[in-house]
């Protein structure tokens, strides 16, 4: 099981990551609401996995990614998004992301792929 | 080629004079037929490239590729058939459909993406053929679909939320505690949205409380034996 830190912009989906993670066994480290802040929260916390959304105010999901990869190359990060930002998706590969998951999502998909990236 | 029942296959060969044909047999079987049908027939077929599934679940599937293979539009569903892989969709589970664009070999080109039902999974599948085709089988899969069309002003902030857990497999008491509402105000927002006919009842769940008498035999249950 891992300590995640969950960063998104909209408490409700927070929210709901935080019930689907928990009901996966999970820890959570912490939670982010902006990119400044999720880096602040990596240093701070150290945790083994990031949920990113993508578009978020002052610093968006893909330099908040690049600022935690720089802070910790093996950072293991999944890029959260909206329908219809599947383009976003080879920026965040190229940019170190380790999955990718779109919006609206459903939970034992989510905790599968939570459970790949921790054991790879 | 259609199926009127699960276990029922309609052949309509082309005359003169016209034959109609009908298979009897277990639907398992019936799809297996079927499959060997639309390989080896190429009348319904057109050529595309296909890649399913994309997405599953939300959860971007990360080896999927772009298979050249043709799809075969039926009555009942569409299939797309590549050398390695055939996937069904029945009309039934199409859960929506979009004329989109995605990013292939560093051009943006149109696609045709489908949502579908496979089990309780949410797949994205995208097909890719010339323009033509493309708004042929997406003109097809919107008319054949448009008994799920909305006006997407249905739904209030707080039931579209309601309707977005379901969507992850939040559960009434989770739904409840996550968005601060009673089970009777979560009740009128389900009968909404299954008045709108966008979510159907799984089971009832039932909120008890003991009677004297079990009250009784939990006190008695609970007291030390004698010494």
């Amino acid at each position: 099981m891992g300590k995640i830190l969950i960063v998104d912009d909209t408490l409700f989906m927070r929210t709901l990551l935080k019930n689907i993670l928990f009901s996966g066994g999970h820890t959570i480290a912490g939670e982010a609401a902006d990119g400044d802040d999720a880096i602040e929260k990596y240093r701070e916390l150290k945790p083994d996995i990031v949920t990113m959304d993508v578009v978020m105010p002052k610093m968006n999901g893909i330099d908040a990614l690049k600022g935690i990869k720089a802070l910790d190359p093996n950072a293991r990060v999944i890029m959260c998004t909206a329908v219809g930002q599947e383009q976003m998706v080879k920026l965040a590969i190229k940019s170190g992301a380790r999955g990718y998951i779109v919006k609206p999502f459903q939970a034992p998909k989510v905790l599968d792929e939570i459970k790949n990236i921790l054991e790879s | 080629m259609s199926s009127e029942r699960k276990n029922i296959l309609t052949l309509t060969l082309k005359g003169p004079p016209e034959t109609t044909l009908s298979l009897a047999t277990v639907p398992k079987a019936l799809l297996v037929l079927k499959k060997m049908i639309i390989i080896s027939c190429s009348a319904y077929r057109l050529a595309a490239y296909f890649m399913s599934p994309a997405i599953r679940g939300g959860v971007m599937v990360t080896d999927a590729q772009w298979e050249k293979g043709s799809i075969a539009v039926l009555k009942t569903g569409i299939w797309f058939v590549g050398e390695e892989k055939q996937v069904s969709i029945p009309l039934n589970d199409v859960a929506g459909i979009e004329l989109t664009k995605r990013d292939v070999q560093k051009k943006q080109v149109d696609v045709v993406k489908t949502d579908h039902l496979e089990n309780t999974d949410v797949v994205t599948s995208f097909v890719l053929c010339p323009l033509s085709t493309l708004h042929v089988l997406f003109n097809f899969l919107k008319d054949a679909t448009k008994d799920m069309d909305m006006r997407g002003d249905e739904l209030d902030p707080v039931s579209a939320q309601v309707g977005m857990l379901i969507y992850s497999g939040m559960d009434s008491h989770a739904i409840e505690t996550m968005l601060s509402v009673s089970n009777k105000e979560l009740e009128s927002i389900y009968d909404k949205l299954l008045k709108l006919g966008l979510i159907e009842v799984r089971y009832i769940r039932r909120e008890v409380q003991l009677t004297p008498k079990g009250v009784r035999f939990i006190t008695e249950a609970v007291k030390l034996p004698a010494e």
